[in-house]
């Protein structure tokens, strides 16, 4: 096989013109819609490292649960100084560490109220709160003042709100007893898809009087990696480092910490404090189940379009065969081996699917690129399983070349049963057989 | 018809009343404790509670719920018998852990005893013995009037290790029957959180006791921070005679949902 078997493919594939365009055109509608498909799922896999990352959780996390009496847990991380020089210098790839306090509280406006998650943040330390968080309204500098709150316009609208405006956060402390803080709405940023539905931020400050807890409590050691996908290995290690220093850490459970505390924590029977290592995955399972619904559907949906190719081009296989088989009976008849006349049919299908899924995967990255920089805004019910309030398309490099890679394979599978019968062809038969 | 009565009641309360003597630390901490044994009852105690919750945005829902109670060995029970989607559900206290029970999950879960009951504006301590005088300390305020009524006006601290819900509650007490007609709690922020009416009051005989059992017949919890919410407790029945020794069991309240 060599130079001019691809010669011969190809100039079999022109020769039929009609057949291969017909042929090309449906394999690089199955590439595009797969490149696509593939490009959407890794868009909201992208959104949802970059808005979690943000709002809700470090790409590693060190939170825990103080509980005063077994029936009443905060999630609180106490002492946390100590703690981050027991996690400073154990872990390689360290971009940035933040401690972020954690809460729940029900905020209440002069018209409505919602309950949220809040996040106590220190704005001049979170490198990468700024470059995701974009105000709407108001000024993110003014975060450093104390009793100011950063909502989102989601919130905003729902509660009545703009900038200027009060807010009465009400929430029981760590031993079940009420409390209220008045903050002032400094910024109203744009959404960030679903996280930023039910997240709102306040300074360590304030959120430190509202649960009554002292400066050397925080809700959890946000670590930022420059390398993200070690997530779990860092994780892992930290725990061995952390329990070897003498640091009693909750058992690993992929669920984010509101979750844990309260559907588990509240039920097991201990007091004090425990840590609990977590990765950023572990802390968005909550949402991970819309991601696997969406990628099962895209896997059902490649696999009917796979069938679909399979039968059509086996079918096209055969009907090349049957007009080519006169063809097929001159070249066994002037020496060319079975093996030979196999390859020629099954290059000419790998020929056809290389060249339709690069055309293919080609027209796919354009329109990727077009919708994205076209910022095409998406209704609200589906900014939720987005992550965003525009569709954004994440297209690979990996993804494209798995893409023409499988599917060109998948083409010349598709044309082994063909090429095998048009390869035991007697020479004779096929001579005189009139097509 | 209630809420106008309340209006007026709340209207009155502003005017100037005739002055009564002040009463001294011991006299305040005698009417709290007052307050509280009357309403003890010493040895079971079972009711039959209706229960409308009003909140923001959301459709009211009137609650059934049975009450238990074992004076002796301070337990208590609440079990959700209406709504249909709510029946079965429950709560005991074990010592001082507060248990919810969830039937449609099958499972049980710690709560603080300090919580809103069933998500609406009642807590523990509204279906509770009144413990008023272990858990805070009271400084009489001054006399007032609550309508018709002249009523002692009495501001409580919680005590020093005592986890209550509200730290600082104001409470109105009625002057010639020792009822308590309003309730104010405040958070620790010092911002008023709910404020309380209890506008009419029923007696029964306890054989226990051998005495008698005093008991708000009618409760209305107005919350402040979000004024939208209010709940309504009327109590249709008590009953002081012996309950089942094995009642407060999580066993039982299972049962129930079966």
């Amino acid at each position: 096989m060599g130079l001019i078997d691809l010669q011969i493919a190809a100039r079999s594939l022109l020769q039929h013109s009609k057949r291969t365009g017909f042929l090309g055109a449906a394999i690089a509608s199955v590439t595009i819609l797969m490149v696509l498909l593939n490009g959407l799922i890794a868009g909201i896999d992208d959104m949802m490292l970059r808005s979690a990352t943000t709002l809700m959780t470090g790409h590693v996390n060190v939170g825990g649960f103080f509980k005063v009496t077994s029936g009443a847990a905060a999630p609180l991380v106490t002492d946390f100084q100590k703690v981050m020089d027991d996690v400073k210098g154990e872990v390689a790839g360290v971009d940035y560490i933040v401690a972020r306090g954690r809460g729940f509280a029900k905020a209440v406006s002069d018209t409505a109220t919602q309950d949220l998650i809040l996040g106590g943040i220190d704005i001049r330390t979170e490198n990468g709160f700024r470059q995701v968080v974009q105000p709407l309204s108001g000024n993110l500098d003014d975060f450093a003042k104390p009793n100011t709150a950063l909502i989102f316009e989601t919130q905003a609208k729902k509660l009545g709100v703009k900038v200027g405006d009060s807010l009465t956060l009400s929430a029981p402390t760590a031993r079940g007893t009420n409390n209220t803080a008045d903050v002032r709405i400094i910024a109203i940023c744009k959404d960030i898809g679903l996280l930023s539905v039910f997240n709102a931020y306040v300074t360590p400050g304030t959120l430190r009087s509202l649960y009554q807890l002292k400066d050397t409590a925080t809700g959890a050691l946000q670590i930022y990696l420059k390398d993200h996908s070690t997530a779990p290995l860092v994780a892992a290690h930290l725990r061995e480092v952390l329990e070897k220093k003498g640091h009693r850490l909750m058992e690993p459970d992929p669920q984010p910490y509101f979750q844990k505390l309260m559907t588990k924590v509240n039920r097991e029977d201990w007091t004090g404090q425990k840590l609990d290592v977590t990765t950023w995955m572990d802390e968005m399972s909550f949402i991970s189940s819309t991601l696997k619904i969406l990628r099962a559907l895209s896997f059902l949906l490649t696999l009917i379009l796979a069938v679909i190719i399979v039968v059509g081009i086996m079918n096209t296989m055969w009907i090349a065969i049957r007009e080519r088989t006169r063809e097929i009976g001159t070249l066994r008849a002037i020496g060319m081996q079975r093996g030979k006349v196999r390859t020629m049919f099954l290059l000419e299908a790998a020929l056809l699917g290389f060249g339709s899924t690069v055309f293919g995967v080609t027209v796919a990255s354009l329109i990727a690129i077009i919708v994205n920089a076209a910022h095409i805004s998406v209704p609200e019910s589906v900014q939720m399983f987005l992550m965003t309030d525009h569709l954004n398309l994440a297209i690979h490099p990996g993804g494209l070349a798995s893409a023409i890679i499988s599917l060109t394979l998948l083409v010349t599978f598709a044309a082994l049963y063909p090429a095998w019968r048009a390869a035991k062809l007697q020479p004779v038969t096929a001579m005189h057989h009139i097509g | 018809m209630r809420t106008s009565t309340l209006l007026t009641l709340g209207l009155l309360s502003i005017l100037p009343g005739p002055a009564l003597a002040a009463l001294t630390p011991e006299q305040t901490a005698q009417v709290i404790k007052t307050l509280d044994e009357r309403q003890k009852s010493v040895g079971d105690y079972k009711s039959l509670a209706y229960m409308e919750s009003k909140e923001r945005d959301k459709a009211d829902v009137v609650y059934e719920v049975a009450i238990y109670r074992r004076g002796a060995d301070q337990k208590l029970m609440l079990l959700f018998l209406q709504p249909k989607a709510e029946q079965g559900k429950g709560y005991l206290r074990i010592d001082k852990n507060l248990w919810m029970y969830d039937p449609t999950v099958g499972k049980w879960e710690r709560r603080t005893e300090r919580e809103k009951i069933g998500g609406t504006g009642s807590r523990r301590q509204d279906f509770d013995e009144s413990r008023l005088s272990d858990e805070y300390t009271a400084d009489y305020e001054g006399e007032d009037k609550l309508g018709a009524f002249t009523v002692h006006r009495i501001k409580l601290t919680a005590k020093e290790g005592v986890d209550v819900a509200f730290p600082v509650m104001k409470v109105w007490v009625d002057v010639a029957t020792n009822n308590m007609l309003k309730s104010q709690e405040f958070a620790l922020s010092g911002k008023l959180m709910r404020t309380s009416y209890y506008p009419k009051w029923q007696k029964l005989y306890s054989e226990s006791k051998k005495g008698e059992v005093w008991y708000p017949q009618e409760m209305r919890f107005y919350d402040e921070v979000d004024k939208a919410n209010s709940t309504l407790i009327i109590m249709k029945s008590v009953d002081l005679r012996p309950l089942d020794a094995n009642l407060f069991t999580k066993a039982w309240l299972e049962s129930k949902s079966r």
